[in-house]
């Protein structure tokens, strides 16, 4: 039986038509795939993240509301509040014993240099619970300490090793994870340890203490703070709610996620237009045969659906390889994640979601293959049989215009997720975290030192009046020192100008010896201005100009907005005022900055960079003396760039990890769309290049124009794709960073890669892609023409 | 003999101007004219590839002018058959499938005959038109004249009313030219209805009917013997005074 008896038309022309252009079908179900696979993969990973992140919270059953509280604390107080408030579930207060970095040491490694608040505690007792890796709560011993789970590959722990903490030694009996503070973005870091052992290490370190609430269903957090505030509780710290602590947990994995589904968008864009310029020119070239089917008596629904079945095919395999694909990407990119979360359960739910996802890509590339099919019908039976020369070379300007989009597109994938990672990890982006580009900060906690008595109205306490002024004055007689500055945060009440009372910490001081990014205005520089974060802006709907008016006991002063500022950190809503502001008031904490002198430390530090061996250990360590000299004084003091290093390191590995694949696949796809775009110009070219040869040009004069050509187009778009990626892209990720609280954001752009290395090798790869795709030209033989075989 | 095909009026703008014309069941009829006089258009419009500009098509009674565009195919399909000058097969499939694409379109729909007569009757007509050894070829590795004769086949695959022919020569050298003539009028003596379009003088001269087309506009006619009669000869002698006197 023949085939079209056998199999019917449809399956005989359909496999017939695969196996004759094998290489766009392949090139088509490529297309199909890597936008699948894309989505896919954003499915799988996001849902995955945020099931893990809510599985976690879960179990840990995190507290709704938390006041980080340090001073004294009168429960009774807090148990009278519990009463009068019928949302509140649950409470208890956590006790976290801090401890100084450097009397830490996990293995052989010593916390001296880590940024984070590092401190002990006992398990909760009704909630906010620290999990072991198999999500149950560990059992702890006296002596045994369970590590926090991040520390594990930093420091490569392993159970068994030993924590030195203070004078007491434990042994690290495993791992947990903690729902509030797993994120690297959240700035503390509890070691869950024996009750017995707890009472034992209390006077090695400072108590702080974690005011924690179960709301009841439906309970704004932001109300119940502001409930809690005005009864003039406890809230010597932090505020954090449980839409904050999974924010900060989403964030860190979430950015390479976005940046993921950046890639699928770009990539689903490109296999449009190159699935739809295949078909066109398959249209193109078999324009004469549907003509001749149309002649025959066949319908023109009828030869849609011929074509249209070839497609469904390859979107369903395409489908089903992008989705295999990303179930094997997803095993790697989801390692940080599982470390930090726990694994992700692959459930046949999710499986489904991202094949769904999968699928719907195919559907939009379906619907577009449709739409041009139900297009190419406009031509009458005689235009298709009669085809003219005009179509053919427009055809060849589009797939030239096509190669050079997709140059640009793949370049702007390249430079974006780059520039993301090289913005994220410069010194520079301190300014947006609502830090002035110092080297070092020192922190100086209320109640080290000093009065830590609560005056009777539960208000701050005073800050102690020696600490601050003795680190300023050694700074200032610090021959090393080049310029610092002193800034106390006080909080307060604001009137906004619809009259609303709203709670607000302003950082007050110079704000011009380290000014932070602004998006708007300039720093404060009269008690009468105050400088608002992004976030804030938009929450208070002011704008520079307008008026706030500070609440102080008994009088209301206004101030007025002279500038709006970046700050990415605590939730993004602060304020910056000039020294003098709110003097009255009490500081809430103080924070020195300080930058070393060129002659100094620094040249020394910055030099180590180039150094090897003792030179560059001395040069280290000089600073390390440095830096303990002002620990002694009362400071907690760490280096800028070691912070936000830390703070972001893991959000930084996972966008380099996206850039890498996202790289990649731009590199690999204009290898394939220059490959296989030549190729299609020079079958479509056949005659003319038969003829070129048959009046005498040589394959090798054939071949360098169309390399020439390629390669000019090609060029052409590297460039395009560095304006793009560079301009575009910094617009679009600044809107991205904006709802962060990222106002004027500027991507840190590495130039020598940018211009020489990417666009180099992006033209290497297009440039042997363009090679083999005109290789063809040497199989085209001269007496082609005279057969009629165009 | 009742009218098979009958042309009212046929306007094609700026082409045809009222043409009119009947052809009976089984004649055979050529169209010829100078080059741009319209003749392929004429038969564009018979076949509903094209909408004339006004005028009246019939075939068989049936009206083909005025209906969509897909009853018309449908009518290509079941009622009519035709062969092009440039031999268009499908490059995807072999000489027999391409022969049997139409009858198992058809047979999609109307499910009137089972794969098994479909094979034989797609044989038989190679066979007939002595391509039989040639039906597991791709259309490229066979002769010009040989793919011409596997069209002719394929165009009578459905049986068709009428078969209409687009310069079926045309393409062809002389003797490739002369065995396709040679099947048409075999085809015509078993009972097919032939209009076919040519400036070829000694394929006009094989039917029984010229039609002369001039501007859009028939302008002369010439009886023949019927298909097959007399000497090939006589036949060519006679068309070319006749064309002679029409001004060819």
């Amino acid at each position: 039986m023949t085939g079209i008896l056998k199999y019917g038309v449809r399956k005989t022309l359909v496999w017939n038509d695969i196996r004759r252009s094998r290489m766009l079908a392949v090139a088509t179900m490529i297309f199909m795939a890597v936008s699948a696979m894309f989505m896919a993969l954003t499915v799988l990973l996001g849902i995955s993240l945020l099931h893990s992140i809510n599985t976690l919270m879960e179990q840990a059953r995190t507290p709704d509301f938390l006041q980080m509280h340090t001073g004294d604390l009168d429960e009774k107080s807090l148990q009278e509040f519990a009463d009068d408030h019928a949302q509140i579930r649950n409470w208890q207060v956590s006790r976290l014993l801090n401890l100084e970095n450097a009397a830490i040491m996990l293995g052989n490694y010593s916390l001296a240099d880590n940024t984070q608040d590092n401190g002990l505690c006992v398990q909760g007792q009704n909630f906010d619970y620290l999990l072991d890796l198999e999500g149950m709560m560990p059992e702890v011993r006296p002596g045994e300490v369970y590590v926090p789970v991040c520390y594990r590959a930093m420091y490569q722990l392993k159970k068994g090793d030993l924590m030195q903490a203070g004078s007491r030694e434990f042994m690290i009996a495993g791992f947990i994870r903690d729902a509030q503070m797993n994120s690297m973005m959240a700035s503390s870091k509890r070691f869950l340890i024996h009750p017995k052992d707890y009472e034992t290490v209390r006077e090695q370190g400072q108590e702080e203490y974690l005011i924690e609430f179960l709301l009841e269903e439906g309970t704004k957090s932001s109300e119940f703070g502001t409930a809690y505030t005005e009864s003039g509780l406890p809230a010597n710290g932090p505020m954090i709610t449980k839409p904050l602590i999974r924010m900060m947990n989403a964030l860190s994995d979430g950015t390479m996620i976005a940046v993921i589904f950046l890639v699928s968008m770009v990539i689903l864009l490109i296999s449009l237009l190159c699935i739809q310029f295949i078909l066109r020119l398959q249209l193109e070239k078999e324009r004469q045969e549907t003509g001749m089917l149309r002649a025959l008596g066949f319908r023109k629904k009828r030869i849609r659906q011929l074509y249209f079945t070839k497609y469904i095919l390859l979107s369903v395999c395409g489908a089903t390889t992008g989705f295999l694909l990303a179930c094997l990407l997803c095993g790697p990119l989801t390692r940080q994640m599982q470390e930090l979360y726990g694994a992700p359960r692959f459930s046949w739910k999710l499986g489904i979601l991202s094949f769904l996802a999968a699928f719907a890509v195919e559907t939009i590339l379906l619907l577009s293959v449709l739409h041009t099919l139900k297009k190419s019908e406009g031509l009458t039976i005689l235009e298709a049989l009669f085809p003219g020369q005009v179509q053919k070379k427009r055809d060849t300007r589009r797939q030239y215009l096509l190669i050079s989009f997709v140059t640009t597109a793949c370049m702007f994938l390249v430079f974006v997720p780059k520039n993301l990672h090289s913005t994220l990890s410069s010194s520079e982006f301190v300014t947006h975290m609502g830090i002035g580009n110092a080297e070092i900060r020192m922190d100086v906690r209320e109640n080290q030192d000093w009065d830590t008595e609560a005056d009777q109205n539960g208000e701050m306490t005073e800050l102690d009046e020696t600490t601050v002024p003795r680190i300023a004055a050694a700074l200032a007689a610090d021959p090393k020192v080049e310029r610092y500055v002193v800034l106390q945060t006080k909080t307060g009440r604001v009137e906004l100008p619809n009259g609303t009372l709203c709670d607000l910490k302003v950082e007050t001081g110079d704000h011009t010896v380290f000014p932070v990014s602004y998006q708007a205005g300039r720093p404060p520089e009269l008690e009468t201005e105050l400088a608002v974060s992004v976030l804030c802006a938009e929450e208070f709907d002011v704008t520079i100009g307008d008026t706030l008016t500070l609440q102080n006991e008994d009088r209301a002063f206004a101030c007025t907005v002279c500038g709006i500022y970046s700050d990415i950190t605590n939730g993004g809503k602060t304020a910056k005022g000039a020294f003098g502001l709110w003097e009255e008031r009490p500081a809430a904490w103080s924070v020195l900055y300080v930058t070393l002198k060129e002659d100094g430390q620094k040249e020394n530090v910055y030099k180590a960079e180039a150094l090897e061996g003792n030179t560059r250990k001395a040069a280290t360590s000089e600073r390390k003396q440095w830096m303990q000299a002002y620990q002694r004084l009362g400071a907690e003091v760490t280096e800028v760039e070691t912070y936000v290093q830390e703070t972001y390191g893991q959000t930084l590995k996972e966008i380099r990890l996206a850039a890498d694949v996202a790289g990649s696949t731009a590199i690999f796809i204009i290898f394939v769309v220059a490959a296989l775009f030549m190729r299609l110009l020079v079958e479509q070219n056949r005659y003319d290049i038969s003829l070129q040869k048959a009046l005498g040009f040589s394959t090798g004069s054939i071949r360098r124009v169309y390399m020439k050509k390629g390669i000019l187009f090609i060029a052409m778009g590297i460039a395009a794709g560095i304006v793009t990626g560079n301009l575009l892209g910094e617009k679009l990720c600044g809107r991205v960073l904006q709802s962060f609280g990222a106002g004027n954001f500027r991507f840190v752009v590495q130039w020598e890669q940018a211009l020489l290395f990417y666009p180099s090798v992006v033209l290497l790869t297009a440039g042997i892609a363009v090679w083999i795709g005109i290789a063809e030209i040497e199989r085209v033989r001269a007496f082609e023409c005279c057969i009629g075989k165009t | 003999m009742e009218d098979l095909l009958r042309v009212e009026a046929l306007c094609r703008e700026p082409i045809l101007d009222r043409v009119s014309f009947t052809m009976n069941s089984g004649e055979m009829v050529a169209i010829m004219g100078p080059s741009g006089s319209g003749k392929s258009t004429l038969l564009y419009q018979v076949a509903g590839m094209d909408q004339p500009t006004s005028g009246r098509v019939y075939l068989a009674g049936q009206e083909i002018t005025g209906i969509s565009e897909e009853k018309r195919a449908e009518i290509r399909l079941h009622r009519m058959g035709f062969v092009f000058q440039q031999m268009n097969m499908m490059g995807k499939l072999n000489i027999l499938d391409n022969i049997l694409l139409p009858a198992a379109e058809a047979n999609r729909v109307l499910h009137n005959r089972s794969k098994l007569e479909l094979r034989k009757e797609a044989e038989s007509l190679m066979q007939k038109l002595s391509v039989l050894e040639l039906k597991e070829r791709s259309i490229t590795e066979v002769s010009g004249g040989q793919l011409q004769r596997a069209c002719i086949c394929r165009s009578m695959i459905n049986r068709p009313e009428i078969l209409l022919a687009d310069e079926p020569t045309g393409a062809l050298n002389k003797s490739a030219a002369a065995e396709v003539m040679d099947t048409f009028v075999k085809l015509n003596q078993e009972g097919t209805t032939i209009l076919l379009v040519t400036h070829d003088s000694k394929v006009a001269g094989r039917c029984g009917r010229i039609l002369y087309l001039l501007d859009g506009r028939i302008c002369g006619e010439l009886l023949l013997q019927r298909p097959g009669a007399g000497t090939q000869k006589r036949r060519e002698e006679t068309v070319n005074q006749w064309l002679e006197m029409m001004g060819w």
